[in-house]
C-alpha cells in the first residue's frame, strides 16, 4: 500500500475524483479549501484579495500497483493546463488496521 | 451551498425562476397605464367665504385677514394667498409636497371651526374646496355647425355631452359657445305705463297662465275619472294672447304691450373654430384617472356619436392632451431601444464572441422588464421618469455580468472545466460586484428620500434603479455563471467574418492599450506636473461656470399655445369678436404649421364648470392653438410664439396679452418658465406705481416677454344711489326699487316653458331697445304699496363709479405680481442677472419689497436640495467604497474624479449653449455613481497588483493596462446608451436631452481623467504611505 498526497486547483476536483474511480482507488480523503503555492512556480492559492483562487487536495491509499497509472494520468492532466497547477506525492504505508 | 453554485448545478430552475420574472414583467407591463409624469398629488386647498354686500376691503380686513392668521399655523404650510374681492373671499393654501392632502385639509377645517365663530355674522360659513391638476381638462372637441346652430345646445347637450359623461373616468362635460335656448318677453315700456302695467304683474300672470293642475278624481256611473286643467303652453306664440288686463271693458293681451322672441339668451361665449363659428366641448377627467385611457375611449366613441348628430354638425379635436403623452413615450421608447442596441453591439465589439455577448444582453431585458413589476405593484404609470430610468440602467445593468463573465473566462483560459470556473470565477468577484452595486445604490437609494416636487420626480427614478441594480446583480451572480457553465467553450472556434473583422479591433485595441500604458508611465513619471495641470483644468472650468445659464425645466414642445388677450374693461363681445378674426386670419395665412385654432369671445354663463374658471369677460379672447407634430415642422413652438408676440404688439387695442406655450403658464412641468416679481406692500398707490416701474425694466430687458400685473384695473360700471328719505316718503325701500331695476335690465324669470322633456327660462325684461341709455334707467317706474309709479330718478340718482380690483395677498400682506415669461432667447439667470441692478437702483418707497419668486423659486428651492441630496450620496458611496477597501485614503484618491466629472458637464453645457436644468443636475446626481465605479475597478486592480508584491509603479502602469478595457467598455455602455436620448428629436425630447447631454460629458472627461489622474494621485498617496512605514520600521529596529 502507498499514500498519494495530491494537491491541485479546485478546478479539478471533480476531474481527479473520477479519475480514482476509474482506476479502481475506491477509498480516498479530501480536503475541500486548502491553503498554499508551488515551491518554483505556481500561482499561490490563498482566497485573498491578491490571490482569490483556493487549492484542494486528496490522500488516497492505493495498491502499490496503480500507483504509476494513477500518476500518469494525474501527469496527463497537469501538462494539458499547466496554469492551475497539480503536484502528487507518495508515500509508503507501514501499518494499517 | 452557496447562491452561485446551486445555480449553476440547477440550471432548469435558474432558468424558470427568471422566466417567471419575465412574465409577471410583461404582464404587468401589458396592464401598466401611461403618463407623461408620475402621479403628483395635490398640494393646494382653496378656503372660499361668501360675505354677501362687502367691499373688497371689508372683506380683506373682517373675512380674510382673520382666516389667514389662523390657517397660518396648518401644519406643512408652503405659502397662503388670497384673493379679497366684492361679496368674496378666497384663501389659497399650498402646501409642500409630498403630504397627505387629505389629514391637511383636516387640519384646515378644524383650524376653520375655531375660527367661525369670529367671522361676521352675516358671513357664510367657509367652505373648503381641493384643487388639482385633474381639472384641467384633458380634450376640447370642435363643433361646427351651419342651420343647426340655434338649437345647437340641446344637440350636443343629448347626443354629445351626455353621452360622454357616461364613459368611465370622465369627470364632467361642459359645452361652450352654444347658446342656450331662452324665451323672452319684450316689453315697450311706454305701452306698459299707458295700460298701468309693470314687468312684475305681467311675469306672475304668465306664472299663473302656464300652469297644469289638477282637478282631483270624480266619478260617473260606474267608473272614476280624473279632472285635470292643462294651460302650458305648447307653443310660445300661444303667449301673446294672454290677457294682462281687462279695463272698462276692453281687453289687453300680451302681444299689445310686449313682443315674443323664442331665441337664445342673449348673453353667452361664442366659440370659432378655424373661424367657423361653432362651440366646444371640453371634457375633464375625475380625479385619478388616467387621461390616455379616457380619450382613447372618447375617441372610440366619436365616429359613433357623430352618426346621431345632424348632416351639418361636425365634431373635431382641438386639443387632446394624451396625443402628446402618447406621442412623447413613443419617441422615449424608440430611444430605449436605440439605447439597448447600442449597448449590445459595444459588448460584441470588446468581446469577440457572440456566446458572451448574448450572456451579457440577456441581463437586460430581465432588469428592466422586472422594473415594471414594481410599478404595477404600487400602482405606478409608465412616464417620462420611469422610462428615462430604463434609458440609464441599460449602460449599468451589464457591468456585473460582465464582470462575472469576465472572470469566468479567466478561469476558463487557465483550463478549468466550464462549470467549475463558472462557480469558482463567480465566487471570486461576487464581494467587488456587490460592492459596486452597493455604491450604485448609495447614488440612486437618496433620490427616493428628496422632497418637494423634485422629490416626486425623481422618487420614481431612485427606486427603479435600484431595483434594476439589484435585479441585474441577482442575475449576475446566478444567471450569468449558470449561462456561462452552459454555453462558454475553451478555444471556440471563430467563423471567417469574425476572424477577419476581429484581427482589427483587436490589434487597435491592443495599440490602445500599449499607448495608455506609455502615456500612464510618462503622467506617473511627473505626477506632481500632472496633478497641477488636472487642478487648473478644473479650476478653469468653474470660471467657464459663468457663461452657463441655468433654468428650472426646460420648454417641452408639445405643439400647444394658448393665447388671452384682454381689451380694454367693459368692451363689446362685437368688437372681441372682429379683432379675433383679424389676428385669426393674419396667423392663419402666417404660420402654416397651425392645425387648429380655435377661440372663445364673451361672458361664460355661471353653468359652465370649465369656462367660469378662467378669466372670462366681454373684453376677453382666449384662444387654444394646436401646431402640426414638432416632427412635421421647421420652426419650434418658442419661435412661433415669440413671433406671435410680435405680431400682437401692431394691435394698440389690445391692452394685456399673454401667449403662453403648451397651452398654459408657469405650471411647473409644460410651459415656459415665468419671473415673477412680487411686490408687497399696503398702499395701494404705491405698490401701483412700483409695479409699473417694474414693468417698464422687464419691458425694456431682453428674453422676457407678456409682462402682465395681477391687480386689475378699476372696472367702470354705474351704480344707482337712492336717497333713503325719499323711498321712504314713498312707502318703498332699497331692497323693492333694486328689484325693480333688476327685472327691467336682466329679466325676471316668469315660469319654464317645457318642450320635450326640457325646461327653458321664460324671462320677462324691457325690449333691447329701451336700455340703451342712462335715462332709460331713470325712467324705469318704481310701482309702491298703493300703485302709485315713481320714476328712478326721483328716488336717487344714477352715476357713474369705478369698482376698485381684487385684494390680493400671499403670506399675510398685500402684494402685486409682475409676472413675465421667458422666451427662450435667454436663460433664466441669465434675464435675472440684467434686472437685479436696475431693481436695486429704484427709489422705492419705505414698506415696499420686491421679491422674486414663479419659477425661480421652484428652481432654487429644487437646486438646493439636489444639492443636499449630492453631499448625502458623496458621503454614502465614501462609507460603502471605505468599508470594502478597509481604507480611509483610498475611497479619498477615487473621489477626485468626481470633480472632473463636473468639469465636463460644464464644459459639455458651455459647447452645445445648453442650460442647467433640474435635468442635468439629475445626470451630475448619477454621474458620482458611475465616475465612482470606474476608480474603484481602477484601484482595485492596482491594490491587487502591489499585494502580489509589485512595487508602485509597475502596480500602477500594468494595473492600468490591463483595466483599460473594463472601464472603457463598461463607460461606453453608458455613453452610448445615453446618446439617443441626447440626440432624440421626437416629441418631449427637450426634457430627457439636457440629461443625456450632461452625463455624455461629465462621463467621458472624467474617465479620461480617472485613467491618468487617478493613478497619479494614487502614486502620491501610496508613496506617502510606504515612506511612513519604513520609518516606524526603522524606529522599530532602532529601538
Amino acid at each position: 500500500m502507498k499514500a498519494i498526497f495530491i494537491a491541485f486547483d479546485q478546478a479539478y476536483t471533480e476531474r481527479i475524483v473520477e479519475m480514482l474511480e476509474r482506476s479502481n482507488c475506491r477509498g480516498f480523503t479530501q480536503w475541500e479549501q486548502v491553503l498554499g503555492r508551488g515551491t518554483k512556480t505556481g500561482e499561490p492559492h490563498y482566497g485573498s484579495h491578491a490571490w482569490p483562487s483556493l487549492a484542494s487536495s486528496i490522500i488516497t491509499f492505493v495498491e502499490d500497483s496503480r500507483v504509476d497509472t494513477v500518476l500518469e494520468k494525474l501527469h496527463e492532466m497537469d501538462v494539458a493546463t499547466p496554469k492551475l497547477g497539480l503536484r502528487a506525492f507518495v508515500w509508503d504505508v507501514e501499518k494499517t488496521i | 451551498m452557496s447562491l452561485y453554485s446551486g445555480a449553476v448545478k440547477r440550471p432548469v430552475m435558474t432558468t424558470l425562476c427568471f422566466v417567471a420574472v419575465l412574465i409577471i414583467g410583461l404582464f404587468s407591463l401589458a396592464k401598466l397605464p401611461i403618463d407623461l409624469f408620475p402621479d403628483i398629488d395635490t398640494n393646494t386647498i382653496m378656503v372660499m367665504t361668501t360675505y354677501e354686500g362687502a367691499s373688497a376691503e371689508d372683506i380683506e380686513q373682517n373675512v380674510t385677514r382673520p382666516l389667514e392668521n389662523t390657517l397660518n399655523s396648518v401644519e406643512h404650510l408652503k405659502h397662503i394667498t388670497s384673493d379679497s374681492k366684492e361679496n368674496i373671499s378666497i384663501i389659497t393654501l399650498e402646501f409642500e409636497y409630498g403630504y397627505d392632502i387629505d389629514v391637511l385639509t383636516n387640519y384646515t377645517r378644524d383650524k376653520l371651526d375655531m375660527i367661525k365663530s369670529y367671522l361676521p355674522d352675516d358671513a357664510e360659513n367657509p367652505i373648503i374646496f381641493k384643487f388639482s391638476t385633474d381639472m384641467i381638462p384633458i380634450m376640447l372637441l370642435s363643433v361646427q355647425a351651419e342651420e343647426s346652430m340655434p338649437g345647437l345646445y340641446k344637440i350636443l347637450d343629448e347626443n354629445v355631452a351626455n353621452p360622454l359623461a357616461r364613459v368611465d373616468g370622465v369627470g364632467s362635460v361642459s359645452i361652450t359657445g352654444a347658446p342656450k335656448r331662452e324665451i323672452h318677453v319684450y316689453v315697450d315700456p311706454i305701452k306698459l305705463e299707458a295700460y298701468n302695467l309693470s314687468i312684475e304683474t305681467i311675469s306672475s300672470l304668465i306664472g299663473a297662465e302656464n300652469r297644469n293642475i289638477p282637478g282631483g278624481n270624480f266619478d260617473i256611473g260606474s267608473d272614476t275619472y280624473a279632472l285635470r286643467v292643462e294651460g302650458e303652453f305648447s307653443d310660445a306664440k300661444q303667449m301673446e294672447n294672454i290677457v294682462v288686463s281687462a279695463k272698462n271693458g276692453s281687453i289687453v293681451y300680451l302681444k299689445d304691450v310686449a313682443t315674443i322672441d323664442d331665441s337664445l339668451e342673449e348673453r353667452a361665449q361664442q366659440a370659432y373654430n378655424n373661424g367657423h363659428k361653432g362651440a366646444m366641448i371640453i371634457v375633464q377627467k375625475q380625479s385619478g384617472a388616467n387621461s390616455v385611457e379616457i380619450s382613447n375611449k372618447v375617441m372610440e366613441q366619436i365616429p359613433e356619436l357623430q352618426k346621431r348628430l345632424p348632416s351639418d354638425v361636425k365634431l373635431g379635436i382641438i386639443v387632446d392632451t394624451s396625443d402628446n403623452i402618447r406621442n412623447t413615450i413613443a419617441s422615449l421608447t424608440e430611444t430605449v431601444l436605440y439605447a439597448l442596441l447600442f449597448v449590445v453591439i459595444v459588448v460584441f465589439g470588446f468581446l469577440g464572441r457572440w456566446r458572451a455577448t448574448i450572456i451579457i444582453a440577456i441581463t437586460i431585458p430581465i432588469s428592466l422588464i422586472a422594473s415594471f413589476i414594481y410599478l404595477y405593484a404600487t400602482g405606478e404609470t409608465l412616464n417620462i421618469i420611469s422610462l428615462s430610468a430604463l434609458s440609464i440602467s441599460i449602460g449599468m445593468v451589464v457591468d456585473d455580468a460582465i464582470v462575472v463573465l469576465e472572470n469566468v473566462t479567466t478561469h476558463i483560459e487557465r483550463g478549468s472545466a466550464p462549470k467549475q470556473a463558472a462557480v469558482h470565477g463567480t465566487n471570486e468577484v461576487a464581494i467587488s460586484v456587490i460592492a459596486s452595486t452597493l455604491t450604485l445604490i448609495a447614488v440612486f437609494f437618496p433620490l427616493t428620500l428628496v422632497t418637494g416636487m423634485t422629490g416626486v420626480l425623481f422618487k420614481q427614478l431612485g427606486w427603479m434603479v435600484c431595483i434594476m441594480m439589484i435585479i441585474s446583480t441577482v442575475c449576475a451572480l446566478t444567471l450569468t455563471p449558470m449561462l456561462c457553465s452552459q454555453m462558454l467553450k475553451l478555444n471556440p472556434t471563430k467563423g471567417k467574418f469574425q476572424q477577419f473583422f476581429f484581427k482589427y479591433i483587436e490589434s487597435g485595441l491592443d495599440k490602445i492599450d500599449d499607448g495608455y500604458a506609455k502615456l500612464l508611465n510618462t503622467v506617473v513619471t511627473h505626477k506632481r506636473k500632472s496633478i497641477v495641470i488636472c487642478t487648473l483644468i478644473f479650476i478653469g472650468s468653474c470660471f467657464l461656470m459663468k457663461f452657463i445659464g441655468s433654468e428650472f425645466i426646460p420648454t417641452s414642445d408639445n405643439g400647444r399655445i394658448g393665447a388671452t388677450l384682454e381689451l380694454p374693461i367693459g368692451t363689446r363681445t362685437e368688437i372681441a369678436q372682429d379683432i379675433a378674426k383679424k389676428i385669426h386670419d393674419e396667423w392663419r395665412s402666417k404660420y402654416p404649421e397651425i392645425k387648429v385654432l380655435n377661440y372663445t369671445v364673451g361672458q361664460a354663463s355661471s353653468d359652465n364648470t370649465f369656462a367660469s374658471m378662467q378669466d372670462n369677460g366681454s373684453h376677453i379672447i382666449s384662444m387654444n392653438i394646436n401646431l402640426v407634430s414638432v416632427t412635421e415642422r421647421d420652426r419650434g413652438i418658442i419661435e412661433i410664439t415669440n413671433m406671435m408676440r410680435d405680431d400682437l404688439a401692431h394691435y394698440p387695442e389690445l391692452v394685456k396679452t399673454q401667449v403662453n406655450v403648451g397651452g398654459s403658464r408657469g405650471n411647473g412641468m409644460s410651459g415656459q418658465s415665468t419671473l415673477d416679481y412680487e411686490i408687497y406692500g399696503y398702499d395701494f398707490t404705491e405698490t401701483d406705481s412700483v409695479a409699473q416701474q417694474v414693468k417698464r425694466i422687464l419691458q425694456n430687458t431682453k428674453g422676457i416677454a407678456d409682462i402682465t400685473i395681477s391687480r386689475s384695473d378699476y372696472q367702470p360700471e354705474y351704480q344707482v344711489d337712492f336717497d333713503r328719505e325719499k323711498l321712504a316718503l314713498y312707502g318703498l325701500n332699497l331692497s323693492t326699487a333694486a328689484t325693480y331695476l333688476r327685472n327691467r335690465i336682466n329679466g325676471s324669470t316668469a315660469s319654464y316653458y317645457r318642450e320635450d322633456g326640457e325646461e327653458y327660462d321664460i324671462k320677462v325684461m324691457y325690449a333691447p331697445e329701451h336700455r340703451t341709455s342712462i335715462s332709460d334707467i331713470e325712467n324705469i317706474l318704481v310701482y309702491n304699496a298703493k300703485g302709485e309709479g315713481i320714476r328712478i330718478r326721483d328716488l336717487g340718482k344714477v352715476v357713474e363709479r369705478s369698482n376698485p380690483p381684487t385684494i390680493e395677498r400671499k403670506d399675510r400682506q398685500r402684494i402685486i405680481t409682475v409676472q413675465g415669461v421667458v422666451n427662450g432667447e435667454l436663460a433664466m439667470s441669465e434675464i435675472i442677472a440684467d434686472v437685479q441692478p436696475k431693481l436695486d437702483a429704484l427709489d422705492i418707497p419705505l414698506g415696499i419689497d420686491i421679491e422674486l419668486s414663479g419659477s425661480f423659486e421652484d428652481q432654487q428651492d429644487s437646486f438646493s436640495d439636489l444639492g443636499l441630496l449630492a453631499i448625502l450620496i458623496i458621503i454614502l458611496v465614501y462609507i460603502v467604497m471605505a468599508a470594502q477597501f478597509e481604507s480611509y485614503a483610498y475611497p479619498g484618491i477615487i473621489m477626485t474624479s468626481i470633480p472632473f466629472a463636473f468639469t465636463g458637464i460644464v464644459l459639455i453645457l458651455w459647447m452645445t449653449g445648453t442650460n442647467l436644468n433640474i435635468m442635468s443636475m439629475i445626470g451630475a446626481i448619477m454621474l458620482i455613481g458611475i465616475v465612482v465605479k470606474n476608480g474603484i475597478v481602477l484601484i482595485d486592480y492596482i491594490q491587487l497588483n502591489r499585494e502580489r508584491g509589485m512595487s508602485i509603479r509597475s502596480a500602477v502602469v500594468l494595473g492600468g493596462k490591463s483595466r483599460l478595457r473594463p472601464i472603457v467598455m463598461t463607460a461606453l455602455t453608458t455613453i452610448l446608451g445615453m446618446v439617443p436620448m441626447a440626440i432624440s428629436n421626437g416629441e418631449g425630447a427637450e426634457m430627457w436631452r439636457p440629461m443625456g447631454i450632461a452625463v455624455i460629458g461629465g462621463l467621458t472627461f472624467s474617465t479620461l481623467v480617472t485613467l491618468l489622474f487617478v493613478p497619479a494621485m494614487y502614486c502620491v498617496f501610496a508613496g506617502v504611505g510606504v515612506r511612513r512605514q519604513r520609518r516606524n520600521f526603522g524606529k522599530k529596529l532602532n529601538a
